[in-house]
């Protein structure tokens, strides 16, 4: 029964897309009000009676429906692997895929009936997409499953196809995407070839205990499919850009979930990178190196869903660090803990943005805490959590990486220098933040502000908001022990059948950079008021102001990627259509075309209508023949 | 004696008169009439053949009928002198050269061929109307119903040719009465 | 020309080969009227012609071979002429009631 609970998970979404996309020119809006969210819905409570399965009986459940190839050595089943893992990375799927999506049900409403459904379409297409890629077990799934979400991605980045810069947009975010699908599909190859085994159960059985090249060669395939997914260094540039999308796609796909496929995928397969000791450090450093880099750049950026998306790439970073150095439960519940907080922050920038007639500049909003109180409320906590603020959840999940991070042992000293990077990450955290609300909600209202007396936003779009400012608060209480080594686990010991336990126990003065995070983190939050709000100091990029332009180009790394990449390529584009495309292609058909043309012209000339003509052809055709007569008759 | 081939020597100079008298004359008239010098010239030579019938058959069919059909034609079309050409100049020389051509290997081809010896025949009745008559209605019977059938469509076809159609000076007038319609319209 | 033997003629005698040439030359001189001349009537007397030389050559066989064949095909071919006289007048009357036909080089308009 639990086997096709699961496959029923999986397949509703998909149905309630397939519908949307059959009936999106007909179909009423009250229609796709139900079935948008409701699938999603449905597939939450799908995954809670999974979850009461797994909490009772702990075991994982490895289901096969039937097997699809069957050829020579390869051997692929369709199967869904339903253990700890996938059931909490459903959960954070569906549920909080379910309130982003209930939220859009308010935040797209301006839009046409047809747009309507079939921005809703291409949501039930991502949750399904993402269901198959947390639920598969093979690789050969999870391929279809992250390419699928790729796609979903695309389309909705895209959403607005009639706008040039969300068309490039999309398309950026597909290319970059598709280098870590070759990633991903050469690591599936190369573990057929060195393993012979597709499944997750076969192949983490059949890896070998020692490093060793080619499970290195894997580890690295792997990472490039989790960097590209996950928008780390070198493979980020695509995920601002991907703010083009409507605001609720932003907070589910680029927050809460597609962007943490890479911290999935890097947990799943931690039997190869317990194993690939340098692929799993590279994970790290990247990480890290992603976090504080993101940051920099998050501090100058004008639009307040830039400023969150360099959020995500700088906490996507953290998780990274984490799962790079072994601590893979830390990794998840900074996961889930940034799902909440961070699809709250998005959801509370839709309310202004949609309340300031699609503003999103922050230079012209300000004095929001007065107007639009609640969502002012709901916007700090969610900040504060992102800082890493006791009580919140964010504090706990932030510090139980940097924590365990500070705490490893061996590895020559790299743990603690990855700390350090992460440390300096949250000072730098603070301070944008604190740059991000001061400058939003708490000043004057800007002279140039688009709306006079902005609303607050519909309770269809509140709720889903306060609902995740709740879980912020108290998701806290899931793992208390974090940085003081004091309390439970939970998280930990829930995902610790998929990723065991900690191999290192968190050393004695763990709390000493714990607290020194927290305060300093905070003081960076409270500094920005002096800067942005009553401007008591000048902006630090009056001082430096080629920092601020190297910032603002984010370090040129679209210029660099331009002339490296694209340039190439168009020239090598334009070479091909000069060299192969005309002479060849197209002018050999036309050569053939145009030869025929004239011969047969010249065959035209013989009907040349003249009656005399003919008869002259008729009579030598008869003395021809008699010629030919003749000749036979000569030779035999 | 000689007789037959004074008789024969005569008829074939007119022959071959008429015949350059109709490839030669300017007026389709005279083109017609000495055809049917030809004709009577050749069925007299039939005669001296032993075709009989074939002789009177050519003098009433085909000098009495098809030529008269020939003249009444001419006479309807009006006079018709052929003026000079401006198409396909080298159309005399090539012509010319063809039928030379055509001519000498015909002429080729009799080389070599040797004929069999007649077949054994009373010669006193050979090409009367009885025997004639016998062997239409015996042994070809059936290419003879196809050349009666063969009549009957030439005929038919014949009519319908000459019913419909507008003369010359109709067309012209209908295609004005058009150009002014498009002017008004 | 080869020996084709004698014709009884009467109490004379023709010699085949005289005949037949002048088929030969009746029927060459019909088919350089039907190249060069340029009215569509004279093009069909031509070919009337050319028949008329084959008929010849059908009767001359038919006597010297003492073969009732040859006239009986001649009387066919005669039938055949005049069919095709008449088809062929009923045509060229045709084309003249539209426009007055005095060279049929001007009948070139199903050219290319």
């Amino acid at each position: 029964m639990l086997q096709t609970l699961a496959l029923a998970l999986l397949l509703l979404p998909a149905a309630g897309a397939l519908v949307l996309a059959l009936t999106a020119l007909t179909i009423p809006r009250t229609a796709v009000r139900l079935i948008g969210p409701g699938v999603v819905w449905l597939g939450f409570v799908c995954t809670l009676i999974l979850l009461v399965d797994s909490l009772q009986n702990n075991t994982a459940h490895d289901y096969t429906y039937w097997t699809w190839i069957k050829s020579g050595a390869f051997n692929l089943p369709v199967n869904l692997l339903v253990d700890r893992l996938s059931i909490f990375m459903c959960l954070v799927v569906t549920g909080v895929g379910g309130l982003i999506v209930t939220y859009a049900v308010g935040y797209m409403d301006h839009e046409g009936d047809a747009s309507y459904a079939r921005f809703f379409c291409y949501m039930d297409l991502f949750i399904f997409s993402m269901l198959l890629l947390v639920l598969a077990g093979n690789f050969v799934f999870l391929i279809m499953g992250w390419a699928m979400v790729g796609l979903s991605s695309y389309l909705l980045i895209g959403f607005y196809y009639w706008r040039y810069s969300a068309v490039a947009a999309a398309r950026k975010a597909f290319v970059m995407n598709v280098i870590g699908d070759i990633g991903l599909i050469l690591a599936t190859f190369a573990i057929f070839v060195q393993y012979h085994q597709t499944t997750f159960a076969g192949v983490f059985g059949a890896l070998p205990k020692a490093d060793g090249f080619w499970i290195e060669v894997i580890g690295f395939l792997l990472l490039v499919g989790a960097v590209a997914k996950s928008a780390q260094l070198p493979l980020h540039t695509w995920l601002p850009d991907a703010m083009e999308g409507p605001t609720p796609v932003s907070a589910l796909i680029h927050a809460a979930t597609m962007v943490t496929a890479g911290v999935y995928l890097i947990g799943r397969m931690h039997p190869i990178y317990d194993v690939a000791f340098w692929s799993h450090s590279t994970a790290a450093l990247l990480g890290a190196v992603t976090a504080l880099v993101a940051a920099t750049i998050g501090i100058v950026q004008t639009d307040i869903k830039r400023v969150l998306a360099y959020s995500t790439m700088s906490q996507i970073g953290y998780m990274f660090l984490g799962v790079g150095l072994g601590a893979y439960a830390a990794g998840f519940f900074h996961l889930l803990a940034h799902a909440f907080f961070k699809a709250l922050l998005f959801m509370g920038a839709g309310n202004v943005i949609h309340s300031m007639r699609d503003e999103q500049d922050m230079r012209k909003f300000g004095g929001l805490w007065k107007d639009m109180r609640v969502t002012s409320i709901c916007f700090l906590i969610g900040s504060l959590a992102l800082v890493g603020i006791f009580p919140l959840v964010g504090f706990f999940s932030k510090e139980v990486i940097l924590g365990d991070a500070f705490s490893k042992p061996d590895q020559g000293g790299f743990p603690q220098v990855m700390w350090a990077v992460g440390f300096l990450t949250a000072i730098l955290t603070g301070f944008y933040t604190g740059r991000m609300w001061w400058m939003a909600f708490w000043r004057e209202a800007a002279p140039d502000r688009p709306v006079a007396q902005p609303h607050e936003a519909p309770p269809v779009m509140m709720v889903p908001v306060i609902v995740l400012t709740v879980l912020t608060v108290i998701g806290g209480g899931l793992q208390i022990n974090a940085g003081f080594d004091v309390g439970w686990r939970k998280v930990e010991d829930f995902l610790a059948p998929v990723l065991g336990v900690l191999p290192w126990a968190p050393r004695s003065l763990e709390w000493i950079p714990t607290a020194a995070t927290l305060l300093l983190g905070g003081v960076a939050f409270l500094l920005a008021y002096n800067i942005y709000v009553n401007h008591t100091w000048r902006p630090w990029s009056a001082a430096v102001p080629w920092l601020q332009r190297l910032l603002e180009r984010k370090y040129y790394a679209d210029e660099l990627y331009d002339a490296l990449f694209v340039r190439t390529m168009d020239g090598a584009a334009n070479a091909g259509d000069k060299v192969l495309e005309e002479p060849v292609l197209d002018g050999l058909p036309t050569d053939i075309g145009a030869a025929t043309r004239a011969g047969a012209g010249t065959l035209a000339l013989t009907q040349s209508g003249f009656f005399r003509t003919y008869i002259l052809v008729f009579v030598g055709g008869a003395a021809i023949a008699l010629i030919l007569i003749l000749l036979v008759r000569a030779t035999s | 004696m000689i007789v037959p081939q004074i008789v024969f020597w005569v008829m074939a100079v007119i022959a071959v008169l008429g015949g350059l008298g109709v490839i030669a004359s300017r007026q389709p008239v005279r083109s017609v009439l000495s055809l049917v010098a030809v004709m009577l010239a050749l069925s007299v030579i039939f005669l001296l053949l032993s075709a009989q019938f074939v002789f009177a058959v050519q003098v009433i069919v085909y000098a009495g009928a098809v030529m008269v059909l020939f003249l009444f034609v001419v006479a309807l079309l009006g006079p018709m002198g052929e003026g000079t050409s401006h198409h396909l100049r080298f159309h005399w020389g090539l012509s010319i050269v063809v039928v030379a051509v055509l001519g000498a290997f015909m002429y080729a081809q009799l080389q070599g061929i040797g004929f069999r010896a007649p077949d054994k025949l009373d010669t006193t009745f050979f090409g009367t109307v009885e025997q004639i008559g016998t062997g239409l209605f015996t042994t070809y019977l059936y290419p003879f119903e196809l050349t009666s059938i063969l009549l009957l469509v030439a005929a038919v076809g014949a009519i319908y040719l000459s019913r419909g159609g507008r003369t010359a000076s109709e067309v012209r007038r209908q295609e004005e009465a058009h150009a002014e319609e498009d002017n008004v319209a | 020309m080869p020996d084709y033997g004698q014709i009884q003629v009467g109490a004379g005698t023709l010699d085949a080969r005289l005949v037949l040439g002048l088929a030969f030359i009746l029927f060459l001189l019909g088919a350089l009227g039907v190249l060069v001349r340029r009215n569509p009537i004279v093009i069909l007397v031509c070919i009337e012609l050319m028949l008329n030389a084959a008929n010849l050559t059908l009767i001359t066989f038919a006597a010297q071979l003492h073969n009732l064949e040859g006239q009986l095909f001649a009387l066919m071919t005669m039938t055949v002429a005049a069919a095709e006289a008449v088809v062929g007048l009923a045509i060229l009357v045709d084309i003249f009631r539209v426009r007055d036909v005095e060279d049929v080089d001007e009948l070139s308009e199903l050219k290319g």
